[in-house]
C-alpha cells in the first residue's frame, strides 16, 4: 500500500476546508479506503471537533514529531468507519512546531499503511500552506463562489502551480445555492471555472444538516442522505478513480439544474 | 548612466562609474520617475569595478526598499567589494526559486511569475536575457494564465499568450501584448515611454496605466468591448479602439 496525499487548502479561511476534509475521510473509509485525516491547523484544533473525537485525544502530530510518543499512541482511531483515523494538531502557539521538511517525513512514514492522507491546512498563503503542502500528491482547493474565495483561490492554485512537484489540482465548490446564483448574487459553476480553468471534482451544495453535523460531532459523509451527503460520497468515489460524470442528466436534479444549461 | 534589464529572476541595475554618492543620486532619480516600474521588484545591482565597502551596499540596499524595491544580488569586478556584499549575505546571482517547472514552460522564453522572479532557463546564463536582433527590441514572452498575486515584470515588452487574472499584475518598460482576456492590471510604458501600447482580445483590465497616464474607466465599457482593443495615450488621456490594421 502506497498511501496518496491529499491537501485540502483555500486561501481564504471559512470556505469548507476542515468541513471537506472530516467528510471526504469519513466518506472514503467508508467505502472501504484505509484513511488518515492529519490536522495541520496548528494551534486551532478544529477537524477533531467537527469530528466528534476531542475528547479522545492524548498525543497529537506534534506529540510525536517530538519524540514524546509513539506514532501509534497519536492516530485516533474512529469507530465508525473500518479504517479511519484521525492526528490531531497541537494547541500550541508555536506554529514552528511543523514545517515542511517535518510534515513530509511524516507523510512518509504514514505512507506504507494506509490508502488515503488527508491534510487539512490552516487558511492563509503562508508558513501553515506550505506545511501542509509540502506532502500532497493531489491538492483539493475549496472555493465558495464568491468573488474573493476564487481570487484567492487562484492566487492558491497560481503557488501550487510554481512549486517543482507536479501535481493534480482539483476544485470543489462549496456551498453553492442554486436560488442564488439565478438571483445573481452568486457566481455560477461556469465563471468560476472561467477564471480558475482547474477541473471542478464535485460541488457541494449550501446544506443546512453541515452545521448541526458539526455540532453534534458528526460528519455528514457518515450516514446522511442529505444533498451535501450525496456529493461528498460522489467525490470519495471520483478520487478512488471511478468515473462519475458530474452532471447526472436524466435526474433532473439538483447538479442538472446547475448545469443544465443548453 | 543606469542601465536596466529584465533578468529570468528579478531585474538588474547596471550602475555607471562616478563617486558613489553621485551614483546612488542618480538611482535614487530613477526610482522616483518610475516608481510603480520598480515597486515589489528584485534587483541585481551591478557596480562594475568600483570598490565598495559594507556600508555603501547598506546604503543603496536602503534606498531600494525606500521604494520596495528588494536587493537580491551584487554583481562587482573588485574582490573587496565582492566580499563586503557576502557579509551582507549578497552573492553574484540571484537566487533561483527552488521551484522551476520545465514541463509547463517553452523553449522560447515562457516566463513563470512567481511575484516576478524568474528561474533561469536551462542552457541559458542566469544573468540575461538573450539580446534583440536587428532592431527588435527585447521582451519576454509568458505563455500561460497569469493568476492573482502574480506580477510579470520587464523593462522591455511583455507579451502574454493566455488570459491574465483579476489580482494579476504586468509591468512593462514597453508595451503588453494579451492573447487572451485582460483582466488583471497592466502598466504600459512604465518607465516613461508614453508611446507604449497595451493590446488585448478581450479588453477588461481592473487599471490600465501608460507611463503616467491612467485610464479612467466608466463602468460601462466593460461589457461593451468585446473584440481585440489598443489602449494608447492621445492628448485627453488613454483611449481604446478597435484593433486594426491601418
Ligand atoms: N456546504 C455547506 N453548507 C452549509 N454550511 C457549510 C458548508 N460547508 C461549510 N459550512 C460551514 O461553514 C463554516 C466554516 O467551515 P469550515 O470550518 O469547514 O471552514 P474552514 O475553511 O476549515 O475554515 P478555517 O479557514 O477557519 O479553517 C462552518 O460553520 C461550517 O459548518
Ligand atoms: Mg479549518
Amino acid at each position: 500500500m502506497q498511501a496518496t496525499v491529499i491537501t485540502i487548502t483555500s486561501g481564504k479561511g471559512g470556505v469548507g476546508k476542515t468541513t471537506t476534509a472530516a467528510n471526504l475521510g469519513c466518506a472514503l473509509a467508508l467505502r472501504g479506503q484505509k484513511v488518515v485525516i492529519i490536522d495541520g491547523d496548528i494551534g486551532l484544533r478544529n477537524l477533531d471537533i467537527v469530528m466528534g473525537l476531542e475528547n479522545r485525544i492524548v498525543y497529537d502530530a506534534v506529540d510525536y514529531v517530538e519524540g514524546r510518543c509513539k506514532l501509534k499512541q497519536a492516530l485516533i482511531r474512529d469507530k465508525r468507519a473500518p479504517e479511519l483515523y484521525l492526528l490531531a494538531t497541537a494547541q500550541t502557539r508555536d506554529k514552528t512546531a511543523m514545517n515542511p521538511e517535518k510534515m513530509s517525513a511524516l507523510c512518509d512514514e504514514l505512507r506504507p499503511d494506509f490508502d488515503f492522507i488527508i491534510v487539512d491546512s490552516p487558511a492563509g498563503i503562508e508558513q501553515g500552506f506550505e506545511t501542509c503542502l509540502a506532502p500532497a500528491d493531489r491538492c483539493l482547493v475549496v472555493t465558495n463562489p464568491e468573488v474573493s474565495s476564487v481570487r484567492d483561490s487562484d492566487r492558491v492554485i497560481g503557488l501550487i502551480e510554481s512549486k517543482e512537484k507536479d501535481r493534480t489540482t482539483h476544485l470543489i465548490i462549496n456551498r453553492l445555492s442554486a436560488a442564488r446564483v439565478k438571483k445573481q448574487d452568486m457566481l455560477s459553476v461556469e465563471d468560476i471555472q472561467e477564471v480558475l480553468s482547474t477541473a471542478i471534482i464535485g460541488v457541494v451544495p449550501e446544506d443546512e444538516s453541515i452545521l448541526s453535523s458539526t455540532n453534534k460531532g458528526v460528519p455528514v459523509a457518515l450516514g446522511g442522505k442529505g444533498a451535501a451527503a450525496v456529493a461528498y460520497s460522489e467525490i470519495a468515489r471520483r478520487l478512488m478513480g471511478e468515473d462519475v460524470p458530474l452532471q447526472p442528466l436524466q435526474s433532473g436534479g439538483f447538479l442538472q439544474r446547475l448545469f443544465g444549461r443548453s | 548612466m543606469i542601465t536596466i534589464k529584465g533578468l529570468r529572476q528579478g531585474l538588474l541595475i547596471i550602475l555607471g562609474e562616478g563617486a558613489w554618492h553621485d551614483t546612488l543620486r542618480e538611482l535614487e532619480a530613477r526610482l522616483v520617475n518610475s516608481a510603480n516600474f520598480f515597486k515589489g521588484g528584485l534587483v541585481a545591482l551591478d557596480v562594475g569595478a568600483q570598490s565598495l565597502a559594507a556600508d555603501d551596499i547598506e546604503r543603496a540596499r536602503m534606498l531600494l526598499s525606500s521604494f520596495e524595491v528588494r536587493l537580491g544580488a551584487l554583481i562587482t569586478q573588485d574582490a573587496g567589494t565582492a566580499a563586503a556584499a557576502r557579509s551582507l549575505g549578497l552573492g553574484p546571482t540571484l537566487p533561483a526559486p527552488a521551484d522551476p517547472t520545465p514541463a509547463r514552460r517553452t523553449a522560447v522564453a515562457a516566463v513563470r511569475a512567481t511575484e516576478g522572479v524568474e528561474p533561469a532557463e536551462a542552457g541559458l546564463p542566469a544573468t540575461s536575457v538573450s539580446e534583440p536582433l536587428d532592431g527588435g527590441t527585447d521582451g519576454i514572452l509568458a505563455r500561460r494564465r497569469v493568476r492573482s498575486g502574480q506580477v510579470l515584470r520587464h523593462p522591455g515588452h511583455i507579451v502574454v499568450i493566455g488570459d491574465v487574472n483579476p489580482g494579476a499584475q504586468l509591468i512593462a518598460g514597453g508595451d503588453i501584448i494579451v492573447w487572451g482576456k485582460l483582466q488583471g492590471s497592466a502598466h504600459a510604458g512604465a518607465l516613461g515611454d508614453t508611446g507604449a501600447i497595451v493590446g488585448a482580445l478581450v479588453m477588461q483590465p481592473s487599471t490600465l496605466r501608460i507611463a503616467d497616464t491612467q485610464l479612467i474607466q466608466t463602468g460601462k465599457e466593460r461589457r461593451r468591448d468585446a473584440g481585440p482593443r489598443v489602449a494608447r495615450v492621445n492628448a485627453d488621456g488613454i483611449e481604446i479602439t478597435i484593433w486594426q490594421e491601418k
